[in-house]
């Protein structure tokens, strides 16, 4: 039994169709990127699987449980932890007060506290700025932040949708380095949106390319890097145009 | 010649009072986009509740008989029994409408409480006399002040301080917080939209009750149209404050009810009928200047 399956799952908004006859499948302790073109759907994949946005066909699983149908909390509670694009920390909360937020699924209040300390330990400017209000972090500490606090619900399956979006290289490789490094901790299977095939050759592991809402490509990380430049330098751009956003 | 520290408390406790009505909408508001105009039937309803059901003029007590000691929760439960019980009867199955949609159906809720109280009690206005010594005036700098003043200004500052407290210092209150700020993001860090939007319906219950018991021992009357007329001003209040803030709520309640009871004061005799007039400009004149609301730091983005 996989970690993930996804079958044949289809999502629309109104009449416009994301993601058709999607099927996919993630093993228990993997690490897989999607990547993709501006309007492939990847971001509607994860809602899709975290339950932000309903399904119009199709099933999700996880560990056997269904998810499809069920609340975001709920799917929350069996384990699987979201970092959405664009971050969304909560702004007016507090740098500790964002980590706590997801502790309310759990009954271990010793482990929450030296989960926290740990993420300072991980992050220290995050320690240093934990009674601040959340919305005056940088970026990349607001990056750091969202994956902390998406840590705090302690899931077996972590989900990042683009998180080196609006970084600058340097913090980029940082927010990797710790993904990898906690994955190694903590045995977690992690689904990742990277738009840079380069980027997740050098991070390593399975990579999924999607376009048009649909699976078009799989392997290797760094193969598909390789072949992405192959075809960058044939054809010059590897990705069609961004569709236009509705 | 005018005195003075008469004018502040009068200020001070009839604005405490849209004070904690407007933290009783801003309340909703801010997990639900919700500007629940049924509010003010809640209160109603409390005060009602005091009663015994009946078309005659003469009000007997029912709940009212109780000793304080046990009125006061038990109507504070009532306040947020209804409410809650009318988010299970109606908002919830709401919650993916139209914000407009939702509002529409407030005002209908409001409808129907007030027809179930006047057909159970009628329409007419009836004299009840709660903790009547509460009107017994004090001294205090030199002015007359009714205990009972003294007791909503108190009330109001230990509400807005219980408050604040609970928001800031237990879980509900921190989930309550993540939730107006970015519902979603709360629900796919486990937070149950149920118990939160519960829990505000509750506490924004428990505001109305609070109000009601005030309102019948400062007029002494029962009258289904009274809980309207607050709710007028606290929803006012609510939006010069900032939708959703519930510190603007607050300073904005205290702001229209010292404003109200200046303009009594100092307006010239001749004008005095039209207080609310002057009032209500004064209302506009703020929403022209600060649209946002004057208690929300202008870089703000808006809500919805
Ligand atoms: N809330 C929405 N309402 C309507 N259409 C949407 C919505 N969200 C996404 N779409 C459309 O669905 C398609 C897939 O969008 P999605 O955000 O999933 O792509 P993406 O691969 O994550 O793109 P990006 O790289 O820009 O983040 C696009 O055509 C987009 O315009
Ligand atoms: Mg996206």
């Amino acid at each position: 039994m996989s970690k993930l399956g996804v079958f044949d799952i289809s999502v629309r908004y109104g009449k416009v169709p994301a993601i058709s006859d999607l099927t996919f499948h993630l093993e228990e302790g993997e690490r897989v990127f999607i990547s993709g073109p501006n309007g492939a759907g990847k971001s509607s994949f994860l809602n899709a699987i975290c339950g932000k946005v309903p399904t119009s066909h199709g099933r999700i699983e996880m560990d056997g449980d269904l998810l499809t149908g069920r609340s975001p909390e709920a799917i929350a509670r069996l384990g699987l932890s979201m970092v959405p694009e664009g971050r969304e920390i909560f702004g007016s909360l507090t740098v500790e007060e964002n980590l706590r937020v997801g502790t309310g699924i759990r009954q271990d209040a010793q482990a929450i506290e030296t989960d926290i300390e740990e993420i300072f330990a991980a992050f220290p400017i995050l320690g240093e700025r934990r009674r601040a209000a959340a919305g005056a972090l940088s970026g990349g500490q607001q990056q750091m932040l969202a994956i902390g606090r998406a840590l705090m619900t302690n899931p077996k399956l972590m989900m990042v949708d683009e998180p080196s979006l609006g970084l600058a290289p340097k913090i980029v490789d940082q927010v990797y380095d710790t993904l990898a490094a906690l994955q190694e901790e903590r045995g977690l299977t992690l689904l990742i949106v990277e738009q840079s095939s380069l980027r997740a050759a050098r991070v390593g592991g399975r990579m999924v390319l999607m376009r048009g809402g649909r699976i078009v490509g799989e392997g290797n990380a760094a193969d598909m890097a390789d072949r992405d430049a192959l075809a960058q330098a044939y054809f010059g751009n590897s990705h069609p145009e961004p569709e236009a956003v509705a | 010649m005018t005195n003075f520290a008469q004018l502040f408390f009068d200020a001070a406790s009839l604005g405490g009072l849209y004070a904690m009505a407007a933290l009783g909408i801003a309340l909703i508001f801010g997990v639900m986009n919700l500007v629940n105009f049924a509010h003010g039937e809640y209160i109603a309803f409390c005060v009602f509740a005091l009663i015994v059901p009946s078309t005659d003029a003469v009000a007997v007590m029912l709940l009212g008989r109780a000793p304080a000691l046990i009125l006061v929760p038990l109507i504070l439960a009532l306040g947020a029994a209804i409410a809650i019980a009318s988010e299970h009867a109606v908002f919830r199955h709401l919650r993916r409408a139209d914000p407009v949609a939702m509002m529409i159906s407030s005002f209908a809720l409001g409808f129907v409480i007030r027809n179930a109280l006047l057909a159970a009690y009628g329409g007419r206005p009836k004299a009840i006399s709660l903790w009547p010594d509460l009107n017994t005036p004090v001294r205090i700098a030199g002015a007359e002040v009714p205990l009972l003043q003294l007791i909503v200004i108190l009330t109001t500052l230990l509400v807005v301080a219980g408050l604040a407290a609970l928001l800031k210092k237990t879980r509900l209150g921190l989930e309550m917080r993540a939730a107006a700020e970015n519902f979603t993001m709360a629900r796919l860090l486990g937070v149950k939209a149920n118990v939160v939007i519960t829990g505000a319906f509750a506490l924004s219950g428990a505001l109305a009750a609070a109000v009601a018991l005030i309102m019948a021992t400062q007029t002494g009357v029962a009258d289904v149209r009274m809980g309207g007329q607050v709710m007028l001003v606290a929803f006012i209040a609510t939006v010069i404050g900032g939708l959703g803030s519930l510190p603007g709520a607050v300073a904005a309640g205290f702001l229209i009810g010292a404003a109200s009871v200046l303009l009594q004061a100092f307006l010239p005799l001749d004008a005095r009928p039209f207080r609310d007039a002057f009032l209500y400009t004064l209302v506009i004149v703020c929403l022209l200047v600060r649209p946002q609301g004057l208690f929300v730091a202008a870089s703000a983005k808006p809500r919805v």
